[in-house]
């Protein structure tokens, strides 16, 4: 029996799929800026310094010469990423429980933030 | 270097204090940067909009394992939230900076009053809404199978459509603002749609990452977030939180919402200033 004021149906394993994807990403994310932020005061670096701009090409490399700036960004991109992820979790296990709506639901946010990322790349 | 642990410590005093008296780390974190850091508005949005991304997502995965988010719901809401969060995310690159701070400026404003009001009547802490009412469901309760799915297991689902459109004006908010739209969602929720409280606040706090996030990467594409000023508050406004969730129960905030009442308003004055040029 659910709890009064929770949600109701069979959703429970996949609330515990998202929470872990949120989990993962998230503290993830944190760990790697936590490093950056390290970094930055071994450097000498301050935050109000102009930083190089992201440059995927060069994340590895960055990081690979303990550069501040390749943490950070891969860090800052995991936490932006995050919450996509949880909801492509969340669409995987509505197509593999046959709840159309909800997929669709899904799916739709997912169009929604790559037209985010099309308007963020186009017209600056 | 100083700088860095200047922003360290004005983030752990804003994620502490947000969490103590229930507010997004945005509302007190853009003032921060703005005022005491002199980074642009826009800017400050960006750096906020990733850090009330870390610190909605630590507590939403305790409201998912407690059951206490309701997960169709933030789906279904979040959707027009991210609508609202693009929408919001492109226009915040064609408006003036002055107009953004005189916008936060009133959402300082707000924000002293409702810490002002009475506890039983603030949106945010009021009783609940009235559970089981599923006699006295009229036409504007939801009767899909869609909105049965998003009820609860004690409560039906009402007046989606307003719903969604608050979802909008939230997103909107966010994007422009750098806050996670629970000053928006939690009393759409709750007031409009019915929802019992605690559901609502979980249920919008779990729904910022999405909202956020979506408007966060046209910041980021457009060159609006600066890792160095973000890395910092980012790390501080997590501690903050963290302290602010476990201490939260053993503290009374009474006096503590008072004194932050004067705080925003005056901030709110300095915001002001700034949106009118007057330095």
């Amino acid at each position: 029996m659910t709890p009064a004021g929770t949600t109701r149906g069979p959703g429970r394993p996949l609330e515990a799929t998202v929470s872990t994807v949120l989990k993962v990403g998230t503290y993830a994310g944190i760990a790697l800026v936590a490093v950056g932020v390290v970094l930055m005061v071994v450097d000498g670096r301050s935050p109000l310094d102009v930083a190089p701009s992201l440059d995927l090409g060069r994340l590895p490399a960055d990081m690979a010469a303990l550069h501040p700036s390749g943490f950070l960004w891969l860090g800052v991109l995991l936490v932006l990423t995050t919450p996509p992820a949880r909801v492509l979790a969340a669409l995987i296990g509505y197509l593999r429980g046959r709840e159309r709506e909800m997929a669709i639901v899904a799916l739709l946010i997912l169009v929604v933030i790559a037209l985010g990322v099309f308007a963020g790349t186009t017209g600056s | 270097m100083e700088i860095g642990l200047l922003l360290i410590a004005g983030g752990v005093a804003t994620g502490l204090f947000g969490s103590l008296l229930g507010l997004g780390g945005g509302v007190l974190l853009v003032p921060l940067l703005t005022l005491g850091f002199d980074l642009p508005v826009r800017e400050a949005v960006g750096v906020s909009l990733v850090c009330v991304i870390i610190t909605s997502a630590a507590s939403a995965t305790v409201f998912l394992d407690r059951g206490v988010a309701n997960l169709r719901l933030g789906m279904v809401l979040e959707l027009f939230t991210a609508i609202g969060a693009l929408i919001g995310g492109t226009i915040a690159f064609l408006l003036d900076e002055r107009f953004l701070a005189g916008l936060f400026s009133l959402l300082l404003l707000y924000t002293a009053v409702t810490m002002l009001r009475p506890r039983g009547t603030d949106a945010a802490t009021e009783p609940e809404a009235p559970e089981a009412d599923l006699a006295d469901a009229p036409a504007q309760t939801s009767r899909t199978r869609l909105g049965d799915a998003m009820s609860g297991a004690s409560y039906r689902l009402r007046n989606p459509i307003p719903g969604a459109f608050g979802g909008v004006g939230g997103g909107v908010m966010s994007a422009l603002l750098g806050i996670g739209g629970g000053l928006v969602m939690v009393p759409v929720m709750h007031v409009v749609m019915r929802v019992p409280l605690r559901v609502a606040t979980a249920t919008s706090n779990f729904m910022i990452g999405v909202t956020a996030s979506t408007s966060a990467l046209v910041y980021l594409l457009k060159g609006g977030i600066d890792p160095y000023a973000t890395g910092p508050a980012a790390i501080g406004v997590f501690v903050g939180a963290a302290m602010g969730s476990r201490m939260a129960h053993r503290v009374d905030v009474g006096m503590l919402r008072l004194l932050f009442a004067a705080v925003l308003t005056y901030t709110a004055f300095l915001m002001a200033r700034r949106a009118l040029g007057v330095q």
